[in-house]
C-alpha cells in the first residue's frame, strides 16, 4: 500500500519483569495487521506493531502473538484477554479465544476515551469509509454514536487512493510531501474508484502534473464524502481522522481541513476559536485506534470473555483448517497439473520480442506507431510488410511526452548499437494520448483505438477474424469484424473498466510481482468465485473471501477465471458466444498474463465449438502496430510525412503549467487548465491545452472566442441540434396567456358532493365566472415562483410556466433553476443523504441553488417542487405511464435534505410546494393543483380552472412546435440522404449537465440532432415507417406490445417506442444514453439493442452516465461511431439510388400490368362469356407466369458475356 | 473536443470539421413532398386489381432480392404463458419466491385442488450467477436471484437429460406480476430473455395480474381456474405459512435445547402440508392448527436471556427471502444474539386492499372521471368499492387472528393501514407508489414510537429504487426526529458479506445496550432483582410457557416478561395469601 509504509516502529521495549496478565487488541483489516497489548489495569499501551498481511492474515497474527510473547516472557497468559476488531478478525477470533468486537464500535470506545471532545470521526480504510458522529441527547444527555459507512459504489478509500498513485506514477514518499493547493484542481469523480481512476488516466495522459492530479483526487474524495457518507449530515468541531491515508497524506487532511470549514460558514456552524488544525486533526497512532478500542470495549464486558488460549488452535487453522473449511464450496483450479499448463504454455505462451538479426549499416525503415494507453505507453517500429522491427514499452512515467520522449531515445540508442540507420516514413498514435502527441510531434496518423487494434489483428492472422478482443488497463474494447472490417463494437463502461490494472493491483497488494501472477495462480488447487462485475465491487469480495481464508494463490486463480465473465457477459452481453464466430484474437497488455489467456481460452472453447483462439504475438504493442500500419497506409498513397523526426522527437522541449494565467474565465466554472508547451529543436512550437469542462476552454482569448462562438453558431445552423434547442424552449415564456375571462362572463361547471355513504351526486350548473379581489390579483403579479430544471419537469415544464403565468404570475416571477453545471452541483451536492441516480440526485443541488443563489438576488415566495407520479405519452396499450418511483419521491427526499438538521425554506421564508401531479388524469391534476396552489395563490376555482386549461395549451404547443421542427429535419434527411443521430433517452437528458454535451460532440461532426420529443407523433406520418406492422396485425403505430409488454414505466416505453421508430427510419443512427443506477433502462437494454440490431441501425450506447463526463472512453466512441456513421451515410446514398431504380421499375411495371390486363379484360369482355377464372385459378396462373419470367430472365443471365 | 476528453489542442474547431470530411450546407425550408402524378393507367375492377398487384408484388420482390433491398424484418419478443386444462395433467406449475413455509404451503394447497406443482429451493448464489449471465445489465438482485433459480432448475433438468422440448412443454413457472413502478414489474421481461438466451426459448411463464386472472391466451378451458376455493386455499397457505414464521422467530432465539424449533416447525409443517394437499381435508385445518399449536408448545424456553429485538423491513422479496439473497439475514442476527421480528405476506395483502381504497377515495368527488388504469370512468360506483375493500380488510384481519390464536401466536396485530398512511404525512406522498411506497418510514416511525424494536433493519437490493432512492432519504428526518432510533440500511448484492455483517454487528452493538438498558428499567421500575424476577418466573410456570405473551411495553421481550414478573412480585408482597416467599 503505497499511501502507508510497510510497518511501523515496533515498540522496543521488552517487559521481561512483567507477571500480571495482558489486554491484547488485534485489529486484521482489510490489508494490514495491528496489535495493541495493553495494561488492563491502567489501560496503558505498553506495546504495539503494524504490518501488511498479503492475505497471509492467520500466518501474520501468529507472528505478531510469537513477538509479543517474546516482548513479554513473564506473563501469565492463562488470565490474559484478546479482543479481535476488523474485517478479517472472524475466523481468527474463534481459535484464539478472542471476544470479536465490531470494528466502528471499537473505534467510537477509542475516541470517546481518548477525545472526549470530539464530535465527528472520519475513517478511511482499505475497503471501506465510515464517518462517526457523537450527539448528545438533549432529553437525557446521553451521548449517542451515530454512524454511517460507504455503500458498494464508493471511492476515497485506501484501495483507491494506492492504484491512483500508481496510475499517476507517484512514489508514496514523494505523495507523503505534496501539499494542498486548491488552485490547482482539476475534476475527478470521486463516486467510485472506477470511475476515479478513469479520470486520473484523461488526466495523466494529457500532461496533468501528478501532484496537482493527487490534489484533485483528495479534493474529490473530501467532497463525496461531505455529500454522500455524511448522509446530508453536518460534522461539527472537533473533528477526528483516522486511518491509512490521513495518516500518511498531509493533502489529504489539508483538502479537509479547507472543505468543512466552508460547510460550517454555510451552514452557520458555531465555531470555537482554534486553528483549524486543532479543530480537525490526525492523533498520533490513528491507525492503531481500533485495536485499542477493541481491548477497551472487551475490558468492559463481563466476565472472562477473550480469554487467551494461546496460538496452536490458530496454528492448526492456517495450516489445515481453512483448506478443509473452503473445500465445499470453492470453485475450480485454473489448471489441473503442470502438465496441461506446459501444455497451454507451449501454445500460447507471448515469445519474448527479438528484433531482426540485421547487418550493421543496414537502412532499416519503417512506420513508427505510439499507444498512449491508461496505465503504459507502447511504440513499434514496423517494416512495409508488417513485421515489427522494434518495440518499447514502459509504464507510465506520468507525462506521455515524457513516456514518449524516453522510449524513441530508446529506440534510437539500440538501433545505433546495432549499427542501423533508421529511416522513418512517418509517425502515428493512438490511445488516451493520442491528442496531445498528435500536436506536438504532429503526427501523420491520429488513429482511434478500435480501428487501430482491428488493423494489427487483420495484419497479423488475416480477414478471417471474427472478433477481437482488447483488454489494457483501464479499457476492455471487442470489436465484432465483418470481411476484415470492423461491424461493430463494444467497449466496457465506466462500470466495468480497471480489470486489467485490477490484477495487476491485486498482485501489487498480494506481495507477488504482476510477472510472477500466472506462476501463482496455477499453483492453485482450488478458487475463490468471484461476482463479476465492477472492479471495486471484486475488491470487496477480495476482503470476503481473505475473511473466509482463501490463499493469494486462490485468489488470483479466482480473479483470472472472472475476467471473461466481465469481458463476456458483463461487456459483451451474448450468452450465445457461437453467434459472433469461430476466430477470435486476444489483444492488450493482459494477455502477458497466462492466466488471463488460460481463463480466457478455456472459456471461449467450452462455449464456441472449433474456436480458434489467436494470443497477438505483440499483444501489448497491437494499438501501437495498427497506427505504424495506418501510417503505412497513409505514406504509400501520398509519399509524404509532417512528424518531426526521430531526433527532434526525443530532444522535443516541453513545458507544463497550470496557474492563474492558465485558468479559463469564459464561463462561470473558472477550470483550472494545463498549458502544455512543446518547442522541437527546428524551432516549432505548439500548445496543448488540458483541463477543461466546455470547448470555451480551448482558446486563450477574446478574439480566438469570438471565433469559436462564430464558428458554434455556423454549426449550430448547419447541423440542428434539437436537444439544445428544446432545452432552452421547453423553459422559457412562449405566447403571452388569455387574458382571464371578466367577472360574471357565463361558464358551465359540474359541482359534485359525496355524502356519508360514498356517494357522489353531481350536478351541471351555468353561471357567471368568479374573479378574486384586486389585492389578490396583484399578489399573484408580484408571487415569485422558483421551479428547479429537474427530472420529469423536462417533460411538463411548459404545462407549469403555463398555469403560473395563466394564473396571473408575471412571466419573469416564474423562475426556473439554471441547467445542471459541475459548479451547481459542487456546491448544492452536500445535502443529500443517499446516492441513487445523478439526474435523481442532482435535485438537491438545484434546491440548493434556488434557496442561496436566486432568492437571495430576488426573492422567491415559493419552490415548486411536484412529484409528478405520471407523465404524458403517446403510447397506446401500455400497462400504465408511470414515473419511476425515484423520480417521485426525488419531492420527498429533497424536502427530507433541506429540512432534517433545520428547516431551510422556512429559515428563508419561502413555502414549499411539493404536491403530485398525475399527467393522466385530468380531473385528478386539477385537483392536485388545486390543493397545491388554490390558497398560495389566493385563486377562485374558475380561474384555477382557467389556468388548468390555459396550462395544457401551452404545453400541447410546445409538443407541436417541436414536432415541426423534428419533422423538418428527419424529412431533410431523407431528401438529402443524410444521417441524423437520434439522442434516445429520459426527457431528462436533454439537461447538458446530464448528458455532459455529448451530443454536441456528434453536432461538431456534421451530424444533426434530433430529441426523441421532436419525433413527429402524426399517425398519418408515422404510418409509412410502421406499414408492415399495422399490416401484421399491430393495433396502432404508438403501440409496443409486439417488442415489450411489461411497459409500465413511460419514459421507458418511449425509449422502446423511439427505438422502433429508428429501426424502422433509414436515416437514422442512435445515441443510447443512460444514467448509472437507472433502474428503468435497465430491463430494456436488451431490447432495444434487439430492436435496432434486426435491421443494423448504427446505435452507439453510453450507459452508466454519472456526475463526471466518461472522457477517455466517450473519445473512443465518439471517433469509432462517427466512423460508422460515415459509412452508413455512403450506404444510405447508395441505398437512394437503388430504390429510386426501384421505384421506376415499379412504376414502369404497374403501367406495363395495367395495360395488359386491360386489354385481356377487353379480349374477354368481346368474347363468348366463360365462368370466370376462381381466384386459385388466377393465383395459379399468375404464379406460373411468374415462374416463366424469372427462367427465362435466369437463362438469359447466365448466357450474357461478362460485363455485358 | 478532440477526442472526447478533458483536453484538445489549440484550433480545435477547424480540424474537426476537417476530420469530420463534410462541408457544411444549409437546410433548406421544408417544401411539401412533391406530389408525383402518376402516368393515367387504364381503370381495373377489384377483381383486375387484385391480379394487378399480386404480379406487382412478386415483381418488387424480385426487384428488391436483385438490387439488395430486401424488406427489413423486425424484433418481436413473443410471449409464451398459455396453459390450457388439457394440458393440465402433464404440466408441472413451478412456485418460488416466498419463505420455504410459504412455498411448501402454497404448493400444498394446489395439489389439493388437482395441479401438479413443485416448489423451487430457495434462491443461492448458484441462482444469482445464472441470473447475471443471463440477464440483462443493471437488474435488481430479487430479478437476478429469481430468474436465476429458474433458469438453474430448468438446466439441471436438462444436464440431467431431459430434452428441451419436453421441459418446455411440461413445465410451467407461475409467478406473482410485480407492482409497476420500480424496474422489478419488469421482471418478466427477465424471464423471457434469460430463458431465451438459456435454450428454454418458448418456456411459459405465467402472472397473476392485477386485471384479474392468470393470462392464458389461446384456445379452450383456461389451465389454472381461479375461482373461489382457489383463493381460500392460497390465502389460507400464506396466512399459515405466515403465523408459523411469526411463531418461529418468536421461539427459536430463546430455545434451550439448540435445533429443537426447526424439529418442531419442520414437523409441522409437514404435518398442515398434508392437511391442505389432500383433497377433501381442508376442513381438518383447525386440528392441525391445534397440533401445531401443540408441538410448539413443547419447545422449552427461557425468555430472560437479553435478546435485542430486530425489525427486518425493506424490500420485499430482499426482506422474505431466507437465502443467500438477504445474506441469510434472520439466520445471522439469530447466531448473533438477536430476536428477529419479520414481516409477514399478509401485511402486504393489507397493503393492496389499501390502495385500492385510497386511490378510489382520492379520485372521489372530482370534477369528472377520468379514464385509464387508475381513473373511476365506467368502473361502477366508487363507494361500493370502497366499502367492498373495507370489509375484505375486516375478514383478511378476522381470519389471519383465527388461525394465528389457534396456532399460538398470541399478542401479535397486524398493521393498521390507515395508521401507516397517517403517520408519514408531510414526510412521504401517499400517491407515491413502488415497493413498499411509504410503509417503511412509517414502520420505522411506528417501531421508534410504539418501541417495537431495538434495531430496525432496512434490507434490500443494491440500488433499490423506492427503499434505497427514496425511503433512506426519508427516513433521515425520522432519525432527526427520534435521535434514540436505531435505524440500519442495507444494501444486498450477493457479495461482500462480510461488510454487511460487519455493518449489522455494529449497530446490534447499540441494540443489546439498549435491550439491556429496557431490561435494567423494569427491574428498577419494579424494584426486583434480576434473580428474583427469574424465580418468580419458575414459581408461575405459565409466565415461562413457550406461547406466552407478555403484554408489550419495551421492544425487548425479557423486557416485558421481567415488567410482568416484577408485577407478580410487588403483588405477592403486598397480598401475601398463597404465595409462600422462598425468595
Amino acid at each position: 500500500m503505497p499511501s502507508q509504509p510497510a510497518a511501523t516502529v515496533t515498540h522496543p521495549a521488552v517487559f521481561a519483569d512483567r507477571t500480571a496478565p495482558v489486554a491484547i487488541g488485534l485489529d486484521v483489516g482489510s490489508t494490514t495487521v495491528k496489535a495493541v497489548v495493553v495494561d488492563p489495569a491502567t489501560e496503558q499501551v505498553l506495546w504495539h506493531d503494524y504490518a501488511r498481511h498479503h492475505t497471509r492474515q492467520p500466518e501474520t497474527v501468529l507472528e505478531f502473538l510469537g513477538r509479543i510473547a517474546a516482548a513479554f516472557p513473564s506473563v501469565e497468559w492463562g488470565r490474559s484477554r484478546v479482543f479481535a476488531t476488523g474485517s478479517g478478525a472472524g475466523p481468527i477470533a474463534g481459535p484464539l479465544g478472542a471476544r470479536f468486537v465490531q470494528e466502528v464500535n471499537a473505534v467510537a470506545l477509542a475516541v470517546e476515551a481518548l477525545h472526549p471532545d470530539v464530535r465527528a470521526v472520519v475513517e478511511l480504510g482499505g475497503q471501506d469509509a465510515k464517518i462517526l458522529i457523537f450527539r448528545e441527547n438533549e432529553a437525557n444527555g446521553d451521548k449517542q454514536t451515530w454512524a454511517s459507512m460507504n455503500d458498494k459504489c464508493a471511492s476515497g478509500t485506501g484501495a483507491t487512493i494506492d492504484k491512483c498513485f500508481v496510475k499517476a506514477g507517484v512514489p508514496a514518499d514523494v505523495a507523503a510531501t505534496i501539499r494542498f493547493d486548491p488552485g490547482r484542481l482539476h475534476h475527478v469523480a470521486a463516486k467510485c474508484g472506477v470511475f476515479a481512476e478513469t479520470d486520473i488516466v484523461n488526466l495523466v495522459k494529457t500532461g496533468v502534473p501528478g501532484d496537482e492530479i493527487l490534489n484533485s483526487l483528495a479534493d474529490a474524495i473530501v467532497l463525496q464524502n461531505l455529500s454522500v457518507l455524511t448522509r446530508g449530515n453536518t460534522l461539527l468541531p472537533k473533528i477526528l481522522l483516522l486511518g491509512g491515508p490521513h495518516t500518511f497524506l498531509p493533502f489529504l487532511v489539508e483538502a479537509w481541513r479547507l472543505r468543512i470549514p466552508e460547510l460550517w460558514a454555510e451552514r452557520g456552524v458555531a465555531v470555537p476559536d482554534l486553528p483549524v488544525d486543532q479543530l480537525i486533526f490526525v492523533p498520533d497512532r490513528a491507525e492503531l485506534y481500533a485495536a485499542m478500542g477493541a481491548v477497551r470495549y472487551g475490558l468492559h464486558e463481563p466476565g472472562q470473555q477473550g480469554l487467551y488460549r494461546g496460538t496452536d488452535a490458530l496454528a492448526d487453522y492456517a495450516q489445515q483448517g481453512r483448506k478443509a473449511r473452503l473445500a465445499g464450496k470453492a470453485g475450480p483450479p485454473l489448471a489441473h497439473g503442470a502438465g496441461e499448463v506446459a501444455r497451454f504454455a507451449d501454445r500460447y505462451q507471448v515469445h519474448r520480442f527479438v528484433p531482426p538479426d540485421l547487418p550493421p549499416g543496414s537502412v532499416v525503415r519503417g512506420a513508427l506507431g505510439l499507444d498512449g494507453g491508461s496505465t503504459s505507453s507502447k511504440c513499434a517500429l514496423v517494416a512495409a510488410d508488417g513485421s515489427v522491427l522494434w518495440k518499447e514499452y514502459q509504464l507510465s512515467q506520468g507525462n506521455p511526452i515524457a513516456d514518449c520522449k524516453q522510449m524513441l531515445a530508446r529506440m534510437r540508442e539500440g538501433a545505433s548499437r546495432r549499427g542501423w540507420i533508421l529511416d522513418i516514413v512517418g509517425f502515428g498514435v493512438t490511445g488516451y494520448a493520442g491528442p496531445v502527441l498528435d500536436q506536438a510531434l504532429c503526427a501523420d496518423a491520429h488513429v482511434v483505438e478500435t480501428v487501430a487494434h482491428m488493423q494489427s489483428a487483420v495484419g497479423t492472422f488475416g480477414r478471417d477474424v471474427d472478433v477481437i478482443c482488447d483488454i489494457g488497463g483501464q479499457d476492455i474494447k471487442v470489436l465484432f469484424l465483418k470481411n476484415g472490417d470492423v461491424d461493430h463494437f463494444k467497449l466496457s463502461n465506466q462500470c466495468s473498466a480497471g480489470n486489467g490494472m485490477l490484477l495487476q493491483a491485486m498482485a501489487d497488494q498480494f506481495g507477488v510481482p504482476v510477472t510472477e501472477y500466472a506462476q501463482a495462480a496455477f499453483q492453485a488447487e482450488l478458487s475463490p468465485e468471484f461476482s463479476y462485475g465492477c472492479a471495486v465491487f471484486l475488491d470487496a469480495d477480495r476482503v470476503n473471501f481473505q475473511k473466509e481464508g482463501y490463499a493469494k494463490e486462490e485468489m488470483l486463480a479466482g480473479l483470472a477465471l472472472v475476467l471473461p465473465k466481465n469481458v463476456w457477459q458483463y461487456v459483451v452481453q451474448v450468452p450465445r458466444m457461437a453467434e459472433l464466430g469461430r476466430t477470435f484474437v486476444l489483444q492488450g497488455g493482459t494477455q502477458h498474463n497466462l492466466a488471463a489467456v488460460k481463463a480466457q481460452v478455456d472459456y471461449i472453447c467450452a462455449r464456441v465449438p472449433g474456436a480458434v483462439v489467436h494470443v497477438h504475438p505483440h499483444p501489448g504493442e497491437a494499438g501501437a502496430i495498427g497506427a505504424a500500419l495506418e501510417v503505412w497506409r497513409r505514406f504509400r498513397r501520398t509519399g509524404e510525412t509532417r512528424w518531426v523526426g526521430l531526433d527532434a522527437a526525443i530532444d522535443v522541449a516541453y513545458t507544463s503549467r497550470t496557474d492563474e494565467g492558465t485558468r479559463c474565465h469564459f464561463c462561470p466554472n473558472l477550470c483550472s487548465r494545463t498549458f502544455i508547451d512543446t518547442r522541437t529543436p527546428g524551432g516549432t512550437t505548439a500548445r496543448y491545452i488540458a483541463g477543461f469542462s466546455c470547448e470555451k476552454g480551448t482558446v486563450e482569448d477574446e478574439v480566438a472566442l469570438k471565433a469559436l462562438t462564430r464558428e458554434r453558431a455556423r454549426l449550430r445552423k448547419a447541423y440542428p441540434n434539437l436537444v439544445e434547442w428544446e432545452a432552452k424552449a421547453l423553459f422559457s415564456s412562449r405566447q403571452p396567456p388569455r387574458p382571464m375571462p371578466a367577472a360574471g362572463s357565463p361558464v358551465v361547471v359540474d359541482e359534485v358532493h359525496v355524502d356519508g355513504l360514498l356517494r357522489e351526486h353531481r350536478r351541471t350548473v351555468a353561471r357567471g365566472f368568479e374573479r378574486s379581489d384586486g389585492l389578490a390579483v396583484e399578489r399573484r403579479r408580484r408571487f415569485r415562483v422558483g421551479i428547479p430544471r429537474v427530472l420529469n419537469i423536462w417533460s411538463i415544464a411548459p404545462f407549469l410556466r403555463g398555469y403560473l403565468e395563466a394564473a396571473g404570475v408575471e412571466r419573469q416571477n416564474v423562475v426556473f433553476s439554471e441547467p445542471t453545471s459541475e459548479e451547481m452541483w459542487a456546491k448544492g451536492g452536500k445535502y443529500g443523504s443517499i446516492d441513487p441516480c445523478f439526474p435523481s440526485k442532482v435535485v438537491q443541488a438545484h434546491i440548493h441553488h434556488l434557496l442561496f443563489d436566486v432568492h437571495p438576488e430576488r426573492a422567491l415566495d415559493a419552490i415548486w417542487l411536484p412529484a409528478i407520479t405520471h407523465v404524458p405519452s403517446p403510447l397506446t396499450g401500455t400497462m400504465d405511464h408511470a414515473s419511476c418511483p425515484i423520480v417521485q419521491g426525488a419531492a420527498d427526499v429533497a424536502r427530507a435534505a433541506f429540512t432534517k438538521e433545520r428547516d431551510w425554506f422556512a429559515d428563508k421564508g419561502l413555502a414549499l410546494v411539493a404536491g403530485a401531479m398525475t399527467f393522466t388524469e385530468r380531473f385528478l391534476l386539477k385537483d392536485q393543483l388545486w390543493n397545491a396552489w388554490g390558497d398560495h395563490l389566493g385563486l377562485t376555482r374558475d380561474e384555477h380552472r382557467f389556468a388548468c386549461d390555459q396550462a395544457w395549451s401551452a404545453l400541447d404547443e410546445f409538443q407541436a412546435e417541436r414536432e415541426r421542427k423534428g419533422r423538418e429535419l428527419l424529412e431533410w434527411a431523407e431528401r438529402e440522404d443524410r444521417v441524423v443521430v437520434l439522442l434516445l433517452a429520459r426527457p431528462y437528458h436533454s439537461d447538458p449537465g446530464l448528458h455532459h454535451n455529448i451530443p454536441e460532440e456528434f453536432q461538431a461532426l456534421g451530424y444533426p440532432v434530433l430529441s426523441s420529443g421532436a419525433i413527429p407523433r402524426d399517425r398519418a406520418w408515422l404510418s409509412r415507417y410502421f406499414r408492415a406492422d399495422l399490416t401484421a396485425g399491430l393495433p396502432d403505430v404508438f403501440n409496443i406490445n409486439d417488442v415489450w409488454p411489461e411497459n409500465y414505466s413511460a419514459n421507458s416505453a418511449f425509449k422502446v417506442w423511439c427505438a422502433k421508430f429508428a429501426a424502422r427510419h433509414p436515416n437514422v443512427a442512435v445515441l443510447d444514453l443512460s444514467s448509472f443506477k437507472c433502474g428503468h433502462d435497465a430491463p430494456v437494454y436488451a431490447t432495444i439493442d434487439k430492436i435496432l440490431a434486426a435491421t443494423h441501425t448504427p446505435a452507439s450506447s453510453l450507459h452508466d452516465l454519472d456526475a463526471n463526463k466518461p472522457g477517455g472512453s466517450l473519445g473512443i466512441r465518439v471517433r469509432t461511431y462517427a466512423y460508422t456513421l460515415d459509412r452508413q451515410r455512403e450506404r444510405l446514398q447508395d441505398l437512394a439510388h437503388r430504390k429510386r431504380e426501384l421505384e421506376e421499375r415499379i412504376e414502369a411495371k404497374r403501367a406495363e400490368i395495367a395495360h395488359r390486363l386491360a386489354a385481356e379484360r377487353a379480349a374477354v369482355a368481346v368474347a363468348p362469356p366463360v365462368a370466370a377464372p376462381p381466384p386459385a385459378a388466377v393465383g395459379a396462373r399468375v404464379a406460373l407466369q411468374h415462374l416463366w419470367q424469372r427462367a427465362a430472365r435466369l437463362v438469359a443471365d447466365r448466357t450474357r458475356p461478362p460485363g455485358g | 473536443m478532440a477526442d472526447g476528453s478533458n483536453s484538445t489542442i489549440h484550433v480545435p474547431i477547424e480540424r474537426l470539421a476537417g476530420r469530420a470530411r463534410v462541408q457544411p450546407i444549409e437546410i433548406p425550408s421544408i417544401d411539401p413532398p412533391v406530389e408525383r402524378t402518376p402516368a393515367a393507367l387504364p381503370e381495373l375492377d377489384p377483381a383486375w386489381q387484385a391480379r394487378l398487384q399480386a404480379e406487382l408484388a412478386a415483381f418488387e420482390a424480385d426487384e428488391r432480392a436483385r438490387l439488395g433491398l430486401p424488406e427489413p424484418s423486425h424484433f418481436k419478443d413473443a410471449v409464451h404463458d398459455r396453459f390450457t386444462a388439457a394440458q393440465r395433467a402433464y404440466t408441472t406449475i413451478l412456485v418460488s419466491g416466498l419463505t420455504i413455509a410459504h412455498d411448501a404451503l402454497v404448493c400444498a394447497g394446489l395439489r389439493g385442488l388437482g395441479y401438479r406443482v413443485q416448489a423451487l429451493d430457495c434462491p443461492d448464489y448458484a441462482s444469482l450467477a445464472n441470473g447475471k449471465e443471463f440477464g440483462n445489465r443493471g437488474q435488481c438482485n430479487p430479478t437476478y436471484f429469481t430468474v436465476g433459480n429458474l433458469v438453474k432448475f430448468l438446466s439441471k433438468l436438462r444436464d440431467g437429460g431431459m430434452d428441451t422440448r419436453q421441459i418446455i412443454d411440461g413445465y410451467i413457472f407461475l409467478t406473482a406480476g410485480a407492482c409497476g413502478p420500480c424496474r422489478f414489474g419488469s421482471y418478466v421481461t427477465e424471464y423471457r430473455k434469460a430463458l431465451r438466451d438459456a435454450g428454454f426459448d418458448g418456456f411459459r411463464v405465467a402472472l397473476f395480474q392485477q386485471k384479474g386472472g392468470l393470462d392464458q391466451a389461446g384456445e379452450g378451458e383456461v389451465g389454472l381456474v381461479m375461482n373461489g376455493p382457489f383463493f381460500v386455499r392460497i390465502l389460507t397457505a400464506l396466512m399459515v405459512g405466515d403465523a408459523l414464521n411469526a411463531l418461529m422467530y418468536r421461539i427459536r432465539p430463546y430455545e434451550i435445547e439448540a435445533g429443537a424449533t426447526d424439529r418442531a416447525v419442520a414437523l409441522c409443517r409437514a404435518d398442515l402440508v398434508q392437511v391442505l394437499e389432500t383433497p377433501g381435508r381442508l376442513k381438518e385445518l383447525p386440528l392441525a392448527l391445534v397440533r401445531v399449536r401443540r408441538r410448539l408448545a413443547a419447545v422449552a424456553v427461557d425468555r430472560t436471556r437479553v435478546k435485542p429485538k430486530v425489525g427486518i423491513i425493506g424490500e420485499f422479496w430482499a426482506m422474505t427471502t431466507e437465502g443467500d439473497g438477504n445474506y441469510r439475514m434472520p439466520a445471522f442476527l439469530e447466531s448473533e444474539g438477536a430476536e428477529v421480528d419479520v414481516q409477514l405476506v399478509t401485511a402486504w395483502l393489507l397493503y393492496n386492499l389499501w390502495e385500492v381504497r385510497w386511490d378510489t377515495r382520492r379520485r372521489m368527488g372530482l370534477e369528472g372521471h377520468d379514464g385509464g388504469l387508475w381513473g373511476l370512468k365506467g368502473k361502477g360506483a366508487p363507494g361500493r368499492k370502497i366499502w367492498a375493500m373495507h370489509a375484505a380488510d375486516k375478514v383478511l384481519r378476522a381470519v389471519f387472528q383465527s388461525i394465528a390464536h389457534t396456532m399460538g401466536l398470541h399478542g401479535y396485530t397486524l398493521p393498521d393501514m390507515e395508521e401507516l398512511a397517517r403517520v408519514v404525512q408531510g414526510l412521504y406522498h401517499e400517491e407515491v407508489r413502488g415497493g413498499e411506497g411509504h410503509m417503511e418510514v412509517a414502520k420505522l416511525l411506528l417501531n421508534t414510537r410504539h418501541r417495537k424494536v431495538n434495531l430496525t433493519l432496512s434490507v434490500k437490493p443494491f440500488g433499490c429504487m423506492p427503499s434505497s432512492g427514496v425511503s433512506d432519504g426519508v427516513q433521515t428526518v425520522v432519525q432527526a426526529i427520534h435521535p434514540d432510533a436505531l435505524y440500519l440500511p442495507v444494501e444486498t448484492t450477493g457479495d461482500g458479506a462480510v461488510n454487511v455483517y460487519s455493518r449489522v454487528q455494529m449497530m446490534l452493538y447499540k441494540a443489546r445496550k439498549q435491550a439491556e438498558a429496557e431490561v435494567k428499567a423494569q427491574l428498577d421500575r419494579h424494584g426486583v432483582s434480576g434473580d428474583r424476577a427469574r424465580a418468580v418466573i419458575a414459581r408461575h410456570p405459565w409466565l415461562g410457557r413457550t406461547l406466552y405473551k407478555a403484554p408489550h411495553g419495551a421492544a425487548c421481550a425479557a423486557a416485558d416478561l421481567i415488567a410482568q414478573a416484577g408485577k407478580w412480585a410487588n403483588w405477592a408482597d403486598r397480598v401475601g395469601v398463597w404465595i409462600a416467599a422462598p425468595w
